[in-house]
Formats: C-alpha cells, structure tokens, sequence
C-alpha cells in the first residue's frame, strides 16, 4: 500500500526554516521506504501556492551570499529524486512571474522530472487525496 | 529627526503610520526585499507609495534570487558597506521593525 503525502508550502524562504523543512522532509520521506513492509510505499508530493511561490524563483545566491543552502538547490534535489513538484499557476501569475522565473528542471544534475505549474484546483486535489497533508 | 526604520517582512507594519520624522528612510533586509521586487496583481507593493527614500539589502535581493533590475526604481540597491555608511552619515535614529 502506497501512502500519499502532500507538502504544502504557503510561506517565503529563509526567513523561517519552513520552507526547507518542507523539502527536506518530503525528500527524506523516500528513505522510509527501506523501513517498510514489501509492498508498502511513500510517495510525497511538494505544492508551492500563495506567497510560497517565491520559493522556486531561480538564480538564488544564498549560498554565495550567507553560506546556507538555497531553496534552488534543495528543489532541484527534489526534481532529481522524481518527487512531483508543483506550483500554483493563479499565484505564479499574481505575482507577475511566469515559468521562465522559476526552477523548472534539475537537468544539469540528471533530473529527469520537472516541475509542474498547475491551477490550483489541481493542487487541491492533490490535497484531498494526500493520506497525510503537512503545511508549512 | 532623521529616522531610518528597518523593514524585513513581507508585510507593511502598522507603525509606519505613526511615525513622524523630518527625513524618513525606509531600508528593505531579508524578506522585506520582496517589497522592491514583486508585483502583486500588477501593483507595485503600497509602502513604495510612501513619502520617504526607500534602500534595499543587495545581498538579500540575490539571496532571493533577484537582479538589481528587477528592484523598483524608487528603491537604492546598497550592499552592506553601503548600509553602513547610509547609517552613519544620513539618519540620526533607527528603528527596527
């Protein structure tokens, strides 16, 4: 049986912790699986919607600048580990952003999945069928 | 007075309002970086409307992942050097907020 998480993201980056912990629990949530029955699975999902958006925007120099790591990187280690990215295409749009601003694909580390802007209807059934909804 | 208020959430503080100063410098750090760079609906945010001289942390900004030419052009982008001698030589009291 495959269990469903969703990682909902509504906050900005770095000035709290959340957004960080959001994708790093969702990216360790895949290592549960060795602790597992045959047969058992996690699959986790990240939605980023409302100010959280501005979590994806690319060319973040947080490690550059503070020496922390960026919620770039930690996005693109979610893509390269096939974790289902999405992101709010109503709240992209308010904001004035569009897909040409945001961490789209992972392909220089091998990544194979990219995110994914959807409406928000989308991430919200995504919501309704998680087993386990976290908001951060 | 020369006051120059620190601004560093992504929300306008409701103190603003009240303050009353001869010569206001409103300096955008952190998340407040998002006021001098992001359009909500089109609009610039409501704190660029206020009669003050704006500043904004560059380290921030590209921490967040914007170039200096996506910053308002209300706004002075000044990297830390530049905040320190904005201090010292243009406010007399800083606010924190």
């Amino acid at each position: 049986m495959i269990k469903r998480y969703a990682f909902v993201v509504n906050k900005l980056p770095y000035k709290a912790e959340t957004t960080r912990l959001a994708l790093t629990h969702a990216i360790a949530s895949q290592t549960a699986e060795i602790h597992l029955e045959d047969g058992q699975g996690v699959e986790p999902v990240i939605a980023f919607i409302g100010e959280g958006v501005l979590n994806c925007l690319k060319n973040q120099k947080a490690l550059d600048i503070y020496g922390v790591t960026s919620q770039e990187m930690h996005l693109k280690n979610a893509l390269l580990l096939d974790l289902k990215v999405l992101v709010c295409k109503e709240d992209l749009e308010r904001f004035g952003l569009s897909q040409d601003d945001i961490v789209m694909d992972a392909e220089e580390l091998g990544a194979e999945v990219t995110t994914q802007v959807v409406p928000f209807d989308d991430i919200m059934k995504e919501i309704e069928t998680a087993d386990q909804v976290l908001y951060f | 007075m020369k006051l120059a208020v620190f601004v560093h959430e992504y929300r306008e503080p409701e103190v603003l309002d009240r303050l009353k100063a001869e010569k206001l410098g409103i300096i955008l750090v952190q998340n407040g970086v998002y006021h001098a760079t992001v359009k909500k609906d089109g609009q610039p945010s409501p704190i660029l409307s206020r009669n003050a001289e704006f500043y904004a942390l560059s380290e921030d900004l590209a921490t967040r992942g914007f170039s200096d030419d996506k910053v308002d052009p209300k706004v002075k982008v000044l990297n830390y050097d530049g905040l320190v001698d904005l201090i010292f030589n243009d406010y007399e009291k800083i606010l924190w907020l």
